[in-house]
């Protein structure tokens, strides 16, 4: 290390004449009432800071804000988000990350990590008791108020025994400094903690926007609790125990914190599923794949234990799983948590937890909860009606995060009405008594000045042997200064990395792969879940309907934008809307009548085409607009994050944005826009084609993807020649030419037939072509290839998709091209209407045939015997 | 007296199913009064297994999962129970004023108590509110022994509500059925119960079936008889007693109990989760009929 060069910036700086004292360089000013993370009463900063806050000093505001802005921009790159309202047109809400990270001694964090671990280990051991003997009611430990009046004990899960009696496999709690400096628990989380993965990813980015910082502050690396975690769900498994299949289940990509959920699975290589993946048989969980069913040991939950088994659990959620329950009571499956768990996220039993932990550990609590009153005790009750205004309120038995009031901010007339709903009800109130929060530097709105932010850290353990083993570093956020009393962690607002710095050396361990390996789709074999390859034939579908219509919006904007018109390029430009038209569904695109240019008006002509250009590209409605399409491929491809690179799913993000930029008025400068914009939107999806074809393996999932862009395309072709040739005008060459053109074949045909365009040929070259890419037989070719390699029963015949296909196939081998395309006497070519109305209809049966098979009806795949 | 229940459920779907997965609540408890003797439940198509479990309340419990398309399923459960329990209990002396009960059960730590008070909270069907708060008020003055007031509520609920089926659904919020006076036995039941937890007391729901008695001069018609629902509320000393709101009784030897929870949704006969389908129809059948002793 010592021979390392110094950085250059921070060279380059050395001489410069910037203030060398951190406090003096960071104009920062904490509050005097509370504790400050960076700075001691002093003004000093803490020993943890030291070296950080002064490498950060030397980098300087402006440097350290030009890092922030590469870290955003990595952040929005990765697609971080968190959707607070789950907004399904995908408009989710930025991953804010602070470029200061909070940092932590390494023996403040040893404590801290005892404390947590303890109380882990209590909760579990009370969870194992309210859900087995419940010793503690009969005993008068517990009021029976606090398990019978939520609706978080499951009795349904009472009597069922966790694989192991691991009853809080995983657990997180929300911790506040309080004004001397002790850490208290502001909230536990037993259910299904959320947040590793944004601490994870926090992580990454920030160590690579302040990599010397970072390097030098020796701060503990998070991935050997990442390890801790994958090998704790691993020895969770029932059966299988040296390759058990673990499954993520996720609410799905409208859940808030689906990112985070998708993330994490990709982190520990397990499967992101969701609930209608899993189907229960014979007391087993089963994952619905390609290949049949595999049977899953152990489920990484993050959907709401109610929601987890519609049968006994309750039939208001279709996020779960029917049967669920029962195998669990069978013991062929672990849940992490176990169902149920999400009882203790009462406040309610915080008062009870210093007894409860010595009689059940025999030992003294060591982290303590904010003090915390439940109303059902009648000492209690008088107490928070006497301190009701210095009091924060909750409901004692919370949905979700529940309603926080801060009494002392209620007008009199509310904090009447408090006082009576809670005198009504006294068991359904906590109230807890609030304290300055700690702060913490952030940068504020501009220049060299540093705000100080109240703070909140949630902290994440994972079991392992008889007791925990606690990620070292949290996920941090901080506040608005008015929130510094409110006692709980919303998300949403900033977040910061955390930074617990290493007694020892620092294990360099990482769960990622290096940089240089190529993205590909996790698993390529028939283990891959039948609604991931749904998607994925969507996604292709989606992807390759948007390519059409741009090509053929772009041959149309062309047109338009001709400054000589004639009645020759019209023919074209009215073949193409008649295409288009049937597409999209834009209503307002002006007929093709093959009326001539000098009957109409020219100048309206022109306008109502870019207005349904214009239509085309950015129109809502009707939804095969592109910026429809596109919408659905983005939708479609949110559920595939684990699935796809990181390159394509750029390339789909900035697809999105770009349907959204709709030139403000029409006119030539607008059309010149568009053009350019349609361009660009071609590009992005040559990209996302290519990255496709480049960094995916060729598995099962690469099939679906690319078979769906195979029918897609065969259906476009069949469609635009339907709409164009079906009968042969006095002059056909412009409306070829824009075929060749949309179907991205003139440079083929130009130098296969030189200059003569004509009907016959064209038809033969994206008909009939095999070596032509783009013609409807080669991409029958490749959808063959697809189904050869699809699971089939053994010894089965030809699958109903390959007749359909063979079909397809000799009806376009057995058409003489020059017969169908010649024109009967009423200028009519019945045959290749015959030949082309056929194929329309064969590329969609095969396209249902194929989900009936695979995908929308994967229930009925055949349970095989070597999968059981 | 020997009773044997044939009760049949049969759905029909417009659409094939392609996975159904039930959960079944038909087995008869053996009871004070009552026993099982016999019990078979026949489920057509035949399923590769049925699970058979004791659920939380001491129920047994059955579940079955079909992987098959089918477009019918038939549940029919055959049960034979003796009932010699002929006693009307004699009500007031014996229970203690309802408030007493009410204070007991809050601090009493000994098992059957602390069973009882988990059925005076909410649960998914029956939230109290301040309405059937004061819709029970009338029959709770203070220091009215317990069981006389609940069978004074009792009766009340059967004079002021209408047997209406086709008011109410499973779905109707107990504030519609006070509202309109009207619903079916388990509204009625439901309804009980939510006055009693409305003043903390303990409320539970029982699922069994009632002997019906034909007209005079006309014969028994097999599958006329229904399901059926009561409550029951708990009084120490003496234990758990029924009230059936919707006949006015306390339930004799003619009511035969199959499971209790804490609402209708613990122990629902047949309940299901199906995949495809599309719309269904159900059709129910209950026989009790009394047969020789054997």
């Amino acid at each position: 290390m010592t021979s390392r060069p110094p950085e250059e910036h921070l060279d380059s700086r050395e001489s410069g004449e910037l203030p060398r004292d951190p406090a003096d360089m960071w104009r920062y000013a904490p509050p005097l009432d509370g504790y400050d993370e960076l700075f001691d009463p002093s003004g000093a900063p803490r020993p943890a800071w030291e070296k950080p806050a002064e490498m950060l000093a030397r980098l300087g505001h402006v440097e350290l804000r030009r890092r922030w802005e590469q870290a955003r921009q990595l952040l929005h790159e990765h697609g971080v988000s968190y959707d607070a309202y789950g907004d399904p047109n995908g408009v989710s809400r930025p991953w804010n990350l602070s470029p200061i990270p909070v940092i932590l001694g390494s023996a403040e964090w040893a404590s801290v990590s005892k404390g947590l671990a303890q109380r882990a280990r209590l909760l579990a051991a009370i969870l194992a008791d309210l859900y087995g003997p419940q010793r503690l009611l009969s005993d008068g430990d517990l009021p029976p108020e606090i398990v019978f009046a939520h609706s978080a004990f499951l009795r349904p899960c009472v009597g069922v025994r966790p694989p192991g009696d691991n009853y809080l496999p995983l657990y997180a709690a929300d911790l506040g400094r309080q004004p001397d400096g002790s850490m208290v628990v502001l909230a536990d989380r037993t259910r299904a903690p959320s947040g590793a993965g944004y601490a994870l990813e926090n992580r990454i980015v920030l160590s690579r926007s302040l990599p010397d910082v970072f390097r030098e502050s020796g701060v503990e690396r998070l991935a050997l609790y990442f390890r801790a975690m994958r090998d704790a769900l691993r020895d969770l498994a029932p059966h299988n125990r040296d390759n058990p299949r673990i499954a993520l289940l996720t609410p799905g990509p409208y859940n808030a914190t689906y990112f985070e959920q998708a993330f994490l699975a990709q982190y520990l290589g397990i499967s992101l599923v969701q609930g209608a993946d899993l189907t229960v048989r014979d007391r087993s969980v089963y994952l619905k794949t390609l290949g049949g069913l595999q049977v899953v040991d152990v489920i990484l939950r993050r959907v709401r234990d109610d929601f987890c088994d519609p049968l006994e659990l309750g039939p208001e959620s279709t996020l779960g799983v029917p049967g669920l329950v029962d195998a669990v009571r069978a013991g062929n499956v672990a849940l992490a948590n176990p169902l149920g768990s999400g009882l203790l996220q009462t406040p309610a039993v915080m008062p009870y937890l210093p007894a409860l932990c010595r009689k059940l550990l025999g030992e003294d609590l060591r982290l303590p909860s904010v003090p915390t009153f439940w109303c059902g005790d009648r000492a209690s009750l008088a107490y928070v009606e006497d301190h009701l205004a210095e009091l924060v309120v909750r409901s004692a038995f919370p949905v979700g995060s529940g309603e926080r009031i801060v009494a002392g901010k209620l007008p009199a007339r509310a904090l009447e009405e408090l006082r009576d709903r809670i005198h009504a009800d006294p068991r359904m109130f906590v109230a807890q008594r609030p304290f300055a929060l700690s702060t913490a530097p952030t940068l504020g709105g501009g220049g060299a000045d540093l705000a100080p932010a109240p703070l909140w850290m949630r902290a994440y353990l994972v079991t392992r042997g008889d007791s925990y083993e606690v990620m070292p570093g949290a996920l941090s956020r901080v506040g608005a200064a008015d929130e510094r009393l409110a006692l709980s962690l919303r998300m949403g607002g900033e977040s910061k990395d955390t930074w617990v710095l290493a007694g020892g050396p620092v294990s360099t361990f990482s769960l990622l792969k290096p940089a240089t390996a190529p993205v590909a789709l996790s698993r390529g074999g028939a283990d891959i879940p039948s609604r991931v390859a749904d998607n994925l034939f969507w996604l292709g579908r989606y992807a390759e309907r948007a390519e059409g219509t741009g090509r053929l919006a772009r041959a149309i904007g062309t047109r338009l934008s001709e400054q000589r018109l004639s009645s020759e390029t019209d023919g074209g430009l009215d073949a193409l809307f008649r295409a288009v038209r049937a597409e999209t569904g834009v209503p307002t695109i002006p007929p093709g009548n093959g009326a001539k240019a000098a009957d109409r008006n020219r100048t309206s002509l022109v306008g109502a085409g870019e207005r349904a250009l214009a239509s085309i590209i950015f129109d809502v409605e009707p939804p095969d607009t592109l910026r429809g399409v596109v919408a659905s491929a983005y939708r479609v491809a949110r559920t595939l994050r684990d699935r796809i690179s990181g390159d394509m799913w750029r390339a789909l993000v900035q697809l999105n944005q770009d349907v959204h930029e709709r030139p403000a008025a029409p006119g030539p400068r607008a059309l010149g826009e568009i053009l350019s914009l349609v361009n660009q939107i071609l590009l992005a999806l040559a990209a996302f084609s290519g990255l496709g074809i480049d960094s995916m393996s060729r598995g099962l999932g690469w099939r679906f993807l690319d078979a769906g862009r195979r029918l897609e395309r065969a259906m476009h072709i069949v469609t635009l020649l339907r709409l164009t040739l079906a009968s042969a005008g006095a002059s056909e060459a412009p409306i070829l030419e824009a075929i060749l053109e949309v179907a991205d074949s003139s440079m083929t045909y130009r130098r296969r037939y030189l200059a003569s365009l004509q009907a016959a040929p064209v038809v033969d070259l994206l008909l009939a072509d095999e070596t032509n890419p783009r013609s409807v037989l080669y991409q029958i070719r490749a959808l063959g290839e697809h189904l050869d390699a699809l699971p089939r029963e053994a010894g089965s015949p030809r699958s109903p998709q390959h007749l359909l296909l063979f079909e397809a196939t000799a009806s376009i081998q057995l058409a003489d091209v020059n017969t169908i395309c010649t024109a009967d006497d009423n200028g009519e070519r019945p045959r290749l209407q015959a030949l082309l109305a056929r194929l329309s209809v064969l590329f969609p049966e095969i396209s249902n045939s194929l989900s009936g098979a695979y995908l929308n009806h994967a229930s009925n795949l055949p349970l095989r015997e070597e999968d059981v | 007296m020997r009773l044997r229940i044939v009760h049949a459920t049969t759905y029909e779907y417009a659409d094939p199913v392609t996975t159904s997965h039930h959960d079944v609540h038909l087995t008869p408890r053996t009871v004070v009064g009552q026993a099982c003797l016999a019990h078979e439940v026949q489920v057509t198509p035949t399923p590769r297994n049925i699970y058979e479990r004791t659920d939380y309340f001491g129920n047994r419990a059955r579940s079955f999962s079909l992987h098959e398309p089918h477009r019918s399923l038939r549940i029919v459960a055959t049960s034979e129970v003796r009932r010699d329990d002929r006693r009307q209990l004699s009500l007031s002396p014996r229970s203690p004023p309802w408030e007493d009960v009410r204070d007991r059960l809050a601090r009493d730590r000994r098992p059957d108590a602390i069973a009882a008070y988990g059925f005076t909270f909410r649960s998914r069907y029956i939230r109290p509110d301040a309405e059937v708060q004061d819709y029970a008020l009338p029959s709770f003055p203070p220091g009215r022994p317990l069981l006389e007031a609940t069978r004074d509520l009792t009766k009340r609920i059967h004079a002021e509500f209408k047997y209406d089926p086709g008011a109410t659904d499973i779905s109707t919020p107990l504030a519609e059925v006070l509202r309109q006076r009207r619903g079916v036995c388990q509204d009625f039941a439901h309804l009980e119960i939510a006055c009693l937890r409305s003043l903390g007391l303990p409320g539970r729901y029982v699922s069994g079936y009632l002997m019906t008695t034909p007209p005079p001069g006309k014969a028994r018609v097999f599958g006329a008889d229904a399901s059926h629902a009561w409550a029951s509320t708990f009084s120490p000393d003496v234990g758990w007693v029924d009230f059936d709101p919707a006949n006015d009784v306390v339930p004799s030897d003619r009511h035969v109990t199959v499971a209790y929870g804490c609402d209708f949704g613990d122990v629902s006969p047949v309940r299901g989760v199906i995949l495809g389908g599309a719309r269904h129809s159900l059709r129910v059948e209950v026989d009790v009929a009394e047969v020789a002793d054997g």
